[in-house]
């Protein structure tokens, strides 16, 4: 029998290998358009070693694309960094919005693959909160696949993050879905661990079509 | 003749750069930037071969060779993809697709993916065309 904590262990891991292979994915398709546009570099040399004289509006269009790749990846690797980091103490104070545009980032290729849009809303800054970084980013990726599920037909996630008396609290919505089937799968074993872990709580409301985390104060 | 080609991603810049470097090596490209775009495409017919991207939103590239192959039965498809895994290579190759290539691919190496695709597919027609011809003879009792 699995337990708790070896269950914990493994969600983290899956979490972990899933969001470096879905970003070293997206890292792959920036180096296949810098390498193509190195091509075309090379293509219009040997054109115009033949002849063809070299247009300078094309070279401007090859270099910003190499440019806008070159940040792009550049991005990708410090969000991969920043969440390999994550993991770096047990417990710490982060700000909440930070965690939540990471969060946003590392989902990226998750939610453009459900054709959906993620409309971010960060509260007040910095909203300071004391837990465990990897295994809360571990949870709401969970719930971030979860609520991509249950989705509106207008396919757009609203995700923020806010003070409430208590602590802190991640509201995801609108999940119209909610009303239909599938909901029961949430939060199943894993997740109910994680919570426990983090000291947190998930309340899902399919009448209001929302998806609450709550963090207290420690 | 130039070998016509579908050229299927969802990255813009990608298609961009890729039509501009195939076309540069005597291909006529089309491009389309989803599955769906892709399979509008097919229906007017008349490529020799597509290169079809493994991950796009929506319809993934799998879903769509089914649904080329469904449509088409002749037409080559290379697919392309970020992370090549064995499995995936497997399975796309038993749903037929005719080669897997890794990104970032080899212009050179995927160019003679699809001189040879076209070969395949001029192979294909040709015994479809002796196919039908066979039945129009054995129907008419000739």
């Amino acid at each position: 029998m699995t337990t708790t904590t070896d269950l914990t262990g493994w969600t983290g891991l899956q979490f972990f290998g899933r969001t470096t292979a879905s970003v070293s994915h997206e890292l792959k398709n920036a180096l296949a358009i810098i390498k193509e546009n190195a091509g075309l570099l090379n293509d219009y040399l040997l054109m115009a070693e033949k002849g063809t004289p070299l247009k300078p509006e094309r070279l401007k269009i090859v270099a910003d694309r190499i440019d806008q790749q070159t940040r792009r990846a550049d991005t990708l690797i410090k969000h991969l960094n920043r969440f390999g980091h994550s993991i770096d103490e047990p417990l710490t104070t982060v700000d909440l919005n930070e965690i939540v545009s990471l969060l946003a980032a590392l989902t990226q290729r998750e939610v453009s693959m459900k054709q959906a849009t993620l409309q971010l809303a960060m509260g007040e800054s910095p909203m300071t909160v004391k837990t465990a970084p990897f295994w809360l980013l571990t949870f709401l990726g969970h719930c971030m696949t979860f609520s991509l599920k249950v989705l509106g037909p207008e396919k757009v996630l609203h995700l923020q993050a806010e003070k409430v008396e208590d602590g802190t609290r991640i509201l995801f919505s609108p999940l119209s879905g909610l009303q239909g089937a599938g909901q029961e799968d949430f939060p199943g074993e894993a997740e109910m661990a994680l919570l426990k872990s983090l000291d947190a709580a998930c309340h899902i409301d399919p009448d209001a079509g929302t998806l609450l985390v709550n963090l207290t104060n420690r | 003749m130039a070998e016509k080609i579908l050229l299927v991603d969802d990255e813009t810049d990608f298609l961009e750069v890729m039509s501009e470097r195939m076309s540069a090596r005597g291909m006529e490209v089309t491009t389309a930037e989803s599955a769906l775009d892709a399979l509008e495409q097919v229906e007017k017919g008349g490529f020799d071969a597509i290169v079809l991207d493994l991950m796009m939103p929506g319809m993934d590239g799998l879903e769509t060779l089914k649904a080329i192959k469904r449509k088409r039965p002749e037409l080559q498809v290379i697919l392309l993809s970020g992370h090549a895994t064995l499995e995936k290579g497997i399975e796309a190759m038993k749903l037929g697709a005719m080669d897997f290539v890794e990104k970032p691919a080899d212009i050179d190496a995927l160019t003679e993916k699809i001189h040879k695709a076209r070969a395949e597919k001029m192979v294909l027609v040709e015994k479809q065309m002796e196919t039908k011809l066979k039945n129009i003879i054995n129907a008419r009792g000739w």
